[in-house]
């Protein structure tokens, strides 16, 4: 339930995130990584924990990016992701260490998505981050954990 | 938050999709496309106590460390060493021991001095101080990942790459040996279920495998490149037995005095 209404806040923040002025006036892969931030920072008044570290990059249509992670049994994530414009909708997937899919929860609002998991397992997971629509943007990836 | 903001707020909620997902399975193109970054891929010591923390109640507080690293002009044993105090940073947040972090903060700005990465980590350092006077426990986990993560910039920016690989094998090691400790002194499943993490091990081997020839047959990191390998068979099943705990345990705790100074190197 907890989750469900950090999911609702979630728009908020990212629509907060998309009204900073600041975001024309800084190169766009730090925008991308403001705007995950921000995303991310819902969750930590629910006692989610930021990693500081972050996953940069370029995604374009068609070409969805790939990144192992390893995550420990029990402790619950959430991994957010944003991408500025010409990005118009992006997706966070998550896959076992074999590439299967695991249920997971999702979260998406244009250029930015989140994806849920609480794996039963610990070890390696891979995370797919796709850009469903729009055209070739930076992105930045980030995680929060508790 | 203005009375726009609020409404603005209920119309996105009311939008909003949120709902369980799968896909179909990764193509093996796709497995071979998948990507590795330290920053992201190598979880922090900070995760790993926090799954310890959900499985049993731990008494950080008699696993803070004792003692400094040990005296040497070996970059790659410094840098193994700051690996391991950002470890230990992370028993001393879970104690809520701010004098202990404080010390630590005082420990990692002492090795970065000697590595000449300390002008990052300075400002770094101060912060550390004041969120444990303030008893921030949570911005001293971001914060102690956020120094070890300015380290290691700058260690790139420096041309010195090989010393960020030593770093988060430090930590690591140290994580391990703590978690396999408390695990092997009182055994559970759950608690064994976390130290199934072969990739890690994999990822830290192959990143040894990548140093130029004369640092990785370096005596230290022989010894440890040895002691991982051997190590991977332990943290292989999705439940490690007692047995393999305790083996694991053996093992991180010697590499952890090795890197320490605590035990003869051979």
């Amino acid at each position: 339930m907890k989750a469900f209404f950090l999911i609702l806040l979630l728009p908020l923040c990212a629509a907060m995130a998309q009204d900073a002025p600041v975001a024309e006036e800084v190169p766009s892969d730090i925008s991308a990584r403001s705007l995950a931030l921000e995303l991310a920072g819902a969750f930590t008044n629910d006692g989610y924990r930021l990693r500081d570290g972050f996953w940069p990059g370029e995604i374009e249509s068609g070409r969805p990016r790939y990144l192992e992670v390893n995550l420990f049994a029990g402790n619950e994530y959430w991994f957010c992701a944003a991408a500025t414009p010409p990005a118009r909708k992006l997706s966070v997937s998550v896959f076992d260490a074999a590439g299967k899919p695991v249920e997971f929860q999702s979260y998406g609002d244009g250029g930015s998505a989140a994806a849920g998991f609480e794996p039963e397992f610990s070890g390696k997971y891979f995370l797919k981050l796709d850009l469903l629509e729009g055209e070739k943007s930076p992105f930045c990836l980030i995680y929060a954990y508790k | 938050m203005t009375r726009t903001a609020h409404v603005f707020f209920l119309i996105s909620a009311a939008a909003a999709f949120a709902g369980i997902s799968a896909h179909g399975s990764m193509t093996k193109e796709e497995l071979a496309s998948v990507e590795k970054l330290d920053a992201v891929t190598i979880p922090m010591p900070g995760e790993f106590f926090t799954a310890m923390g959900k499985v049993g109640q731990p008494a950080w507080g008699q696993h803070l460390r004792s003692g400094s690293p040990g005296l040497t002009d070996s970059r790659s044993m410094i840098a193994l060493g700051l690996g391991t105090l950002v470890a230990d940073g992370y028993v001393a947040v879970e104690a809520q021991d701010g004098q202990a972090i404080k010390n630590i903060g005082k420990e990692i700005l002492a090795l970065a001095k000697k590595l000449n990465v300390s002008q990052s980590v300075l400002g770094r350092s101060n912060s550390i101080a004041d969120f444990a006077d303030n008893n921030d426990w949570n911005a001293l986990r971001e914060e102690l990942e956020a120094t070890q993560n300015e380290v290691k910039l700058d260690m790139v920016d420096q041309k010195d790459d090989r010393l960020v690989t030593l770093v988060s094998l430090g930590a690591w090691i140290r994580g391990v040996d703590l978690v396999s400790g408390m695990v092997s002194a009182e055994y559970s499943p759950e608690g064994a279920k976390l130290l199934r993490q072969p990739a890690i091990i994999e990822y830290l081997l192959s990143q040894i495998d990548g140093l130029p020839e004369a640092a990785r047959n370096q005596v230290p990191l022989l010894e440890i490149r040895t002691a991982l390998a051997a190590s991977l068979p332990l943290v292989e099943p999705e439940v490690p037995s007692a047995e393999q705990v305790a083996q694991l345990h053996t093992s991180m705790k010697g590499l952890f005095d090795l890197i320490n100074g605590s035990a003869p190197t051979p």
